[in-house]
């Protein structure tokens, strides 16, 4: 086998560097490309230049553009982590939220959770998509707020084989005529929010202490038709934490 | 802040108790008593020993009638003369770790040992393994007095092959073990042969194995909500379904010293 020509690879990663060198020199001429980028035209104009440069029309377009497309996806920076305790989503759950309105009075949360093995044939991870709606806040004196009532549903699979979301096809179809895997829970609730002090603040803005009962699908169905069912069979509790982020 | 986080779980891991605190409705996160196949067939055995008839009542396709099912075992412990019940498999509608429960709850209140077998819908999602935590294995078999009763799970849709279904190992096994009192045989299930929950490659070879065991009574089954009596395979054994419990029967057989025996429905 040949030896490798060390010399001809070495010039040939060095050749993109070069190039490189070769654009730094061009660019040191001072501000010859900046009327090009409309973002850095006022300082240009800070230069005190006699002459107040007009930039054409469709540099105004492109900037809205990328304003709006830096708006687009600055709004899906999550505002909110949250933490449940059971409801039917897992035994602890975790994830991140947005609220959104004029009063922030919606919030979308992504949930993950998971089920311990108990007396299944294995652990389980499970999701939730919770919307919820809190309509009122009243102001409690000093840095805690009331929340009287907070409202929504939420969605929750499972991720396990154990589960289908619809009917294999080794069934007629719409022989159970339900999906397994997915779970709708409705629930009402009540928060208490604190706003932590300025001087006090490192991770959060604020936390908001909930608790919500709920009710899912397969339980409303159960409970229909079945006096023998009390609420606290088809009725669930949860517990949770809200922080804040900004 | 952490501190008062674990404060709080702790808080909520305490009163975990409370059943209102759900992990997940599939969770088979048991309370209360389990296994309860095998401490019923004890019972049974001890006091069925020695006994030449027998009188058994079953229920059948309970799910989510829970008002019925009250209704069925206050009924059956008002008859005051029977030995021990069988349901016919689905207690649950979906499979709910909450619905093997309640059901569970609702039973023990019977008056005589039970059996569960295993239906298909007891199959959905985590199902049978709340079904196998609370009762056990899904075919089991007991000896009441002379008779040998035969459980099956023939569920087989709901195993895809992944499983033998129904067991013919656990056939086989009962057949060559059989204990030396047993006179006679009755082979419950929950899937007819023929229903295509079955696996109907097998149906006839299914046959074949239970004309092997000493005098077969008849076969039971539930799954389709009626009452009927077939002979399916022409060869002299009747299958009995029995009907879901919303229709408000149960069925009594007394299995008789001479050898014959008789069928009642009973509306309550």
């Amino acid at each position: 086998m040949r030896p490798l020509n060390f010399k001809k690879i070495f010039l040939n990663l060095l050749w993109p560097l070069l190039s490189f060198t070769a654009q730094a020199q061009e660019y040191k001429a001072p501000y010859s490309f900046f009327p090009k980028d409309s973002i850095l035209v006022s300082s240009v104009q800070d230069q005190g230049e006699d002459i107040i440069t007009q930039m054409p029309n469709r540099h105004h377009k492109y900037d809205k553009r990328v304003h709006r497309y830096r708006r687009a996806w600055e709004a899906l920076i999550p505002t909110h982590t949250k933490l449940q305790y059971a409801g039917g989503m897992g035994l602890l759950s975790w994830g991140i939220g947005w609220d959104y309105g004029k009063r922030s009075q919606w919030e979308t949360d992504l949930l993950l959770g998971f089920i311990p093995r108990y007396s299944s044939k294995h652990f389980k991870m499970t999701m939730t998509l919770k919307q919820n709606y809190i309509p009122w806040s009243i102001w409690l004196g000093k840095d805690f707020s009331l929340e009287p009532l907070t409202t929504g549903i939420y969605f929750n699979t499972v991720f396990s084989d154990d589960f289908w979301t619809s009917e294999p096809e080794r069934y007629p179809r719409g022989y159970y005529g339900f999906s397994t895997r997915i779970r709708t829970h409705i629930f009402l609730g009540q928060r208490v929010r604190l706003d932590v002090p300025e001087k006090y603040r490192k991770f959060s803005k604020s936390i908001t202490a909930f608790y919500e009962i709920s009710t899912c699908d397969l339980y409303v169905v159960s409970a229909f038709n079945n006096s023998y069912l009390k609420p606290d069979d088809y009725l669930r509790l949860s517990f949770g934490l809200k922080f804040q982020i900004f | 802040m952490t501190n008062r986080l674990l404060f709080f779980v702790l808080l909520a891991l305490y009163i975990s108790g409370c059943d209102m605190l759900e992990t997940h409705p599939y969770d088979v996160h048991i309370t209360g008593e389990r296994e309860l196949t095998n401490k019923n067939i004890q019972l049974i055995e001890n006091k069925m020993q020695g006994k030449k008839t027998i009188r058994f009542a079953m229920i059948s396709d309970t799910q989510r009638w829970y008002n019925s099912t009250e209704d069925v075992v206050k009924a059956i412990n008002a008859h005051g003369d029977i030995d021990f019940v069988i349901h016919g498999g689905d207690q649950s509608d979906f499979g709910v770790t909450k619905e093997f429960v309640w059901m569970r709850n609702i039973f023990n209140k019977f008056q005589m040992p039970y059996v569960c077998l295993l239906g298909n819908h007891d199959c959905l999602g985590t199902g049978e393994d709340a079904y196998r935590a609370i009762y056990g294995n899904p075919n089991f078999a007991f000896t009441a007095g002379n008779v040998r009763f035969i459980c099956l799970n023939t569920n087989a849709m709901e195993y895809d092959y992944s499983e033998p279904v129904p067991d013919f190992n656990f056939i086989e096994n009962e057949l060559n073990n059989l204990p030396s009192e047993v006179e006679k045989t009755v082979f419950a299930m929950h899937v007819k042969p023929f229903e295509f929950i079955f696996n109907n490659n097998v149906a006839k070879i299914f046959q074949l194995y239970v004309n092997q065991f000493p005098q077969v009574q008849f076969c039971l089954y539930g799954h389709e909500h009626q009452l009927t009596v077939d002979d399916l395979f022409n060869d002299g054994i009747l299958y009995f379904q029995c009907p879901c419990i919303d229709k408000r029967i149960y069925l009594l057989f007394t299995i008789k010293e001479d050898g014959t025996y008789d069928y009642e429905t009973v509306e309550f």
